[in-house]
C-alpha cells in the first residue's frame, strides 16, 4: 500500500476556453489561458488550447479586408503619449518599422521575427491601441 | 493456490510462474508437453536474468496494474507471453505468464507487410511521374485555357491525396512487421518544420488557407530521424488542410522547454489550425489507427485514418508524446513533445 502523491483533476479545457472564448473574447481567455499554463506547466493539451487562441488572433487581424496588403499606422495616442505603452523589445522593434507606407507582407519581410509571431504583435499593438490597421 | 494450480494444469494452454528471486514456481501440463522434458533451461536462464535486472521476463514484473504482451524468440519460434496475473501468496513474488505459439501468424503478417512494402514502391514511380508532369504543365497555365488548368489542379490535388495515402499504407506496414525503426542522427528541428511547411506551401496557397511558420531559428536539436519528422509534421498539416476553410490559417510552431538548470529538456511543436474543430468525445482516440474524424472534410475524400496514428509511432519511436487540443468552430492544435538528449 503505497501512498499516491494527490495531483488535482485535470480541468476540461475545452469547455472552459470555449466558453470563455464566447464570453470574454480572444485576448481575455489568452490571458488566463497563460495564467493557466504556469499553473498546469506538463498539460501538453492546454498548450494546444494557448495556441488556438494564437491563431485565432492572428486569423482575425489577417480577416482585414485588405489582409497582407494592409498597411498599419502609429495612433495618434502612441505618438502624443508612448510613454504610457509599455513596450517589450520585440513590440518596440516592431513599431519602429511602421511609418505608415509599409504593408503588412513587407513587414513581414522586413521583421526578424517569424511571420506568425510578427502578426500577432501587430495584433496585440492594435487591441491596445498603439497602432490602426485603416480599412 | 492448489486447487488453481490443479485446474490450470486441465487447461489446454502452456502456462508457467515465474518468480522474481528467479526460481520457477510452476509449469502446467500443457506447457511441459508443449515445451518437452528439459524445457524449462531456457525458461530458468531468463528467469535468472530476472534477478539481474536484464533480459526480456524483467519487463513483466517493472510494469504496472496493465496487461502485458510480448513476443518473444525461443529457440527458433516466436512465442507470444502474455502476464495472466501477479501471484502475490507464493514464497516470492511471482507472474503467471502464458505461452502461444505465433511463429506461423508471424511469418504470415511478415509475407503479407513485404507484399504491401512491393505494391507501395512499385506504385510511386509512376505516380512521381504523374505529379511531375502535372506540376510542369501547370507552370505553362498562362498557355493554358483556364478550365484546363481548374481540370489539371484538380488532378494535381488526387494525386497528392493518392501519395500520401500510398506513403501511409507503406508506413503501417513498417510499423506492422517491426521494421520502423528511428535513426539516430541529429535533427534539426526548425529546418524540419521549414522544409515541412515549405512542400506544403503551395497547396495552402491554391487552398487560400495561409500557413505560417510560428518559430524562431534557435530551436535546438534532438537525436532522431529528419525524414519520419518531417513526414510527421507534413501528415499534420496535410490534415489541418482538409479541415480549414478558405482564408483559415494554420500555425506550425515550435516552444522550448527548460529544465532547473535552464538546459533545452524538450522541444514543442505544434501544427494548429483555424478549422471545424474535433467533437469533445472524439478527442481521446484521434491517434488511434484508421480512425476517421467524424467532421466531413473540405477538400478531398476520406483518408486511410492512418496519418495520426503513425505520427504518434513516429514520435513515440522518440521517445515523445503527442497530444491534441479543439474547439469546435474555432480550431484544432496537434501538440508533440520531443525530448532533447544530451550526453550524459
Amino acid at each position: 500500500m503505497s501512498a499516491n502523491p494527490i495531483t488535482p483533476a485535470k480541468p476540461d479545457w475545452g469547455r472552459l476556453v470555449g466558453d470563455s472564448l464566447k464570453q470574454n473574447g480572444a485576448w481575455h481567455t489568452y490571458a488566463k489561458l497563460l495564467e493557466a499554463r504556469r499553473a498546469y506547466p506538463a498539460d501538453l493539451s492546454l498548450r494546444g488550447y494557448v495556441e488556438i487562441l494564437r491563431n485565432t488572433i492572428v486569423r482575425d487581424f489577417l480577416a482585414h479586408p485588405k489582409g497582407m496588403q494592409a498597411v498599419p499606422k502609429l495612433s495618434a495616442e502612441f505618438m502624443s503619449n508612448f510613454d504610457r505603452f509599455n513596450l517589450n523589445a520585440q513590440e518596440g522593434y516592431l513599431v519602429s518599422l511602421i511609418d505608415g507606407r509599409l504593408d503588412v507582407q513587407k513587414l513581414l519581410i522586413l521583421s526578424p521575427f517569424d511571420p506568425f509571431n510578427t502578426i500577432f504583435i501587430l495584433a496585440k499593438l492594435q487591441v491596445e491601441r498603439a497602432i490602426t490597421v485603416p480599412q | 493456490m492448489s486447487s488453481g494450480i490443479s485446474l490450470t494444469d486441465q487447461l489446454p494452454i502452456a502456462i508457467a510462474i515465474v518468480a522474481e528471486n528467479g526460481g520457477i514456481q510452476y509449469t502446467n501440463h500443457a506447457f511441459n508437453q508443449a515445451f518437452g522434458a528439459d524445457a524449462t533451461d531456457w525458461l530458468r536462464e531468463a528467469a535468472r536474468a530476472v534477478a539481474g535486472e536484464r533480459g526480456w521476463l524483467h519487463g513483466f514484473f517493472i510494469d504496472g496494474e496493465d496487461a502485458l504482451t510480448i513476443d518473444v524468440d525461443i529457440e527458433g519460434r516466436v512465442y507470444r507471453i502474455d502476464r495472466i496475473m501477479r501471484v502475490e501468496d507464493g514464497p516470492a513474488p511471482a507472474v503467471a505468464l502464458s505461452f502461444e505459439d505465433v511463429t506461423r501468424e508471424r511469418e504470415a503478417e511478415q509475407s503479407k507487410s513485404d507484399f504491401t512494402a512491393q505494391i507501395v514502391h512499385d506504385l510511386r514511380g509512376p505516380l512521381s511521374g504523374i505529379q511531375g508532369t502535372l506540376e510542369f504543365v501547370l507552370t505553362q497555365e498562362s498557355k493554358l485555357d483556364p478550365m484546363y488548368t481548374d481540370l489539371l489542379q484538380e488532378a494535381q490535388r488526387e494525386t497528392e491525396r493518392m501519395m500520401s495515402l500510398i506513403n501511409e499504407i507503406l508506413d503501417f506496414s513498417k510499423i506492422k512487421s517491426g521494421n520502423f525503426t528511428v535513426e539516430e542522427e541529429p535533427v534539426r528541428v526548425a529546418g524540419v518544420l521549414k522544409r515541412a511547411v515549405r512542400s506544403l506551401q503551395s497547396v495552402a496557397a491554391r487552398d487560400e488557407v495561409f500557413l505560417l511558420s510560428a518559430h524562431g531559428r534557435d530551436v535546438p536539436q534532438i537525436i532522431g530521424s529528419v525524414e519520419k519528422l518531417t513526414q510527421a509534421v507534413i501528415n499534420l498539416i496535410s490534415n489541418s488542410l482538409k479541415f480549414t476553410p478558405r482564408k483559415g490559417l494554420i500555425s506550425v510552431g515550435a516552444q522550448i522547454v527548460r529544465n532547473e538548470n535552464d538546459l533545452p529538456d524538450a522541444i514543442i511543436i505544434t501544427v494548429t489550425d483555424s478549422g471545424m474543430g474535433i467533437k469533445a468525445e472524439e478527442l481521446q482516440s484521434m491517434f488511434e489507427k484508421y480512425k476517421q474524424s467524424g467532421t466531413k472534410s473540405l477538400r478531398g475524400g476520406a483518408g486511410t485514418g492512418l496519418g495520426l496514428y503513425i505520427v504518434k509511432q513516429v514520435v513515440e519511436a522518440h521517445g515523445g508524446e503527442v497530444s491534441v487540443a479543439s474547439i469546435e468552430g474555432v480550431g484544432t492544435s496537434m501538440v508533440l513533445r520531443l525530448p532533447v538528449k544530451r550526453a550524459a
